[in-house]
């Protein structure tokens, strides 16, 4: 069986830069995306990677282009963005505490307004991550650390995402609830969605990733094939340059 | 005397009532976006001034005349925050220039209001023009009965409106973490057009229930907002569940001063209150929203 000939690049970024006040926290990156593609986004503490996720989303005021199927992903417009499908499950979670899961996640499927739609989501949400279904009911700020990261990802996914973006699901969470959740994510990937992945520890990622970026001192140090690093001593060589 | 005592604090839980619904406007902006909105007063005064003209120089009737002030004080709430906070906040300005912009705005919409419809005190009829019922050897006027049906009526659909409906939920979602919530493709910046829309409205009813009983003039707005904000701030600002009780609180505080130590003590137990509660319980009666 052949592919279809498509263009199978579906987010290409050229020159995004963002600034907070005077100081430039994103030095001007390229970056690219393929359809189907898992890409990790590496580097260590103040790097630059939540930076340039809340940049792609336009959620900081940028220069430089970002553009989403060939489409310009509109700047300082976040909700315009999602609309195009670009969803970002934000560091920290984001999520709203003192509303409930059931709450969280119609908020996720906002832009929808087709009931079977809404319930097919849901459903697969649910099948996902079966232990919001118990706490549906429950204020989101009462789940555990892994509960709402869960809840996180899960109200990203109601909005049915063409591009999910994930800025460190692992922190502060266990290493078996991290562990599941990117079986979760390896699970969304190999279905077909695009994702990508910022983390700080590489390892977690290494196996699920097909290309990694390196961020450095805001901007983008390498582009690696995870799976040619050999060792953690080679990884290390692009985190201290 | 008690029946004195009885008899103001009815007629303070009226006014209270009048007091928490601009209180619930202050809270609804200020939950959307942080702004504390002084031109809430702005909202109360056209509320009675619009209805009065409609209804006394354009012989609409009364329902109708405040039916439209309604819907015009909420586009004008919608006008003010195109106009005046937008750009500001456009320019990523501090919230401290928009607090002062929307005082700014008070003075300009007061003044305008002098120009159009001059220095003189309206008032409107009674809703229900009948001799008070006698309650327990009370007096329970109409309009009373008016205004706290009103208010409980408002309080009732807003709540139904923040906890059932999709629009309610995504303002709630907007006034918790405005980047996760356009995050999830809300629209965080018509959200905040509706509150002022929202807020306004609430203003304007509060000032159309409260006119029969007073009067309104160009310069009504700024007491009343006042006495708002105290009523938000004494509930817990942006809880406003608490800003109705704060009025309530208020109002009835008001009325007992008047009947003890006379009527020039009325804003002396107004302020009075507003400090007791920044000393001994900053956080309001139900605590900070956020």
């Amino acid at each position: 069986m052949t592919a279809a000939v498509e263009p199978s690049r579906i987010l290409s970024v050229e020159g995004l830069s963002a600034r907070y006040g005077h100081v430039e926290a994103l030095h001007p990156v390229d970056l690219h995306v393929e359809a189907g593609e898992l890409v990790a986004v590496l580097g260590p503490n103040g790097a630059g990677k939540s930076t340039l996720m809340r940049a792609l989303m336009g959620l900081v005021p940028t220069q430089g282009s970002v553009a989403f199927h060939g489409h310009a992903v509109p700047r300082r417009n976040p909700a315009k963005a999602a609309a195009m499908g670009l969803v970002l499950v934000p560091e920290g979670r984001g999520i709203f505490a003192p509303m409930t899961v059931a709450e969280n996640l119609e908020l996720g499927a906002y832009l929808l307004n087709d009931k079977q739609e809404f319930a097919r989501r849901h459903d697969r949400v649910m099948t996902l991550f079966p232990r919001l279904k118990e706490r549906l009911a429950q204020t989101a700020g009462s789940l555990s650390g892994g509960e709402q990261q869960m809840l996180a990802v899960g109200r990203a996914l109601m909005s049915d995402p063409k591009l999910l973006l994930l800025d460190e699901p692992s922190l502060g969470l266990a290493p078996r609830v991290i562990e599941e959740i990117l079986q979760t994510l390896g699970e969304l990937n190999r279905a077909g969605l695009p994702i990508i992945l910022v983390e700080q520890k590489a390892p977690l990622v290494l196996t699920l990733a097909r290309r990694a970026y390196i961020m450095s001192v805001g901007s983008i140090a390498a582009e690696i094939d995870p799976r040619q690093v050999k060792s953690h001593d080679e990884l290390a060589h692009f985190y201290l340059g | 005397m008690l029946d004195l005592v009885a008899q103001s604090i009815l007629s303070g839980i009226g006014v209270g009532c009048i007091y928490g619904l601009i209180g619930i406007g202050f809270c609804v902006i200020y939950n959307a976006s942080g702004i504390v909105n002084f031109a809430q007063g702005a909202f109360v005064m056209m509320g009675g001034m619009v209805t009065y003209t409609a209804f006394a120089r354009y012989g609409l009737p009364l329902p109708l005349a405040a039916a439209l002030a309604i819907v015009l004080v909420a586009f004008a709430g919608v006008v003010l925050e195109r106009l005046v906070v937008r750009p500001l906040w456009n320019r990523g300005s501090t919230m401290f220039v928009m607090i002062l912009a929307t005082l700014a705005a008070q003075i300009v919409i007061e003044r305008l209001a002098l120009l159009a419809a001059g220095d003189q005190p309206r008032t409107l009829p009674v809703f229900t023009d009948r001799p008070p019922l006698r309650i327990l050897g009370l007096a329970v006027n109409f309009q009373f009965l008016w205004i706290v049906a009103c208010s409980l009526l408002v309080i009732v659909l807003l709540a139904l409106f923040f906890s059932s409906t999709k629009t309610g939920k995504a303002m709630r979602a907007c006034s918790i973490n405005r980047d996760a919530a356009a995050l999830q493709g809300i629209p965080v910046s018509r959200m905040l057009a509706l509150a002022f829309a929202l807020s306004a409205a609430l203003g304007a009813f509060a000032g159309i229930l409260i006119t029969p009983t007073q009067y309104t003039a160009f310069n009504v707005g700024v007491p009343f907002a006042i006495s708002g904000f105290i009523a938000a701030i004494v509930g817990g600002f942006g809880r406003p569940l608490g800003a109705f009780t704060g009025g309530i609180l208020l109002g009835v505080a008001q009325a007992l001063a008047i009947v003890f130590l006379g009527s020039a003590f009325k804003n002396v137990a107004a302020l009075s209150i507003l400090l007791l509660f920044l000393f001994v319980r900053p956080t309001g009666l139900l605590g900070p929203a956020k």
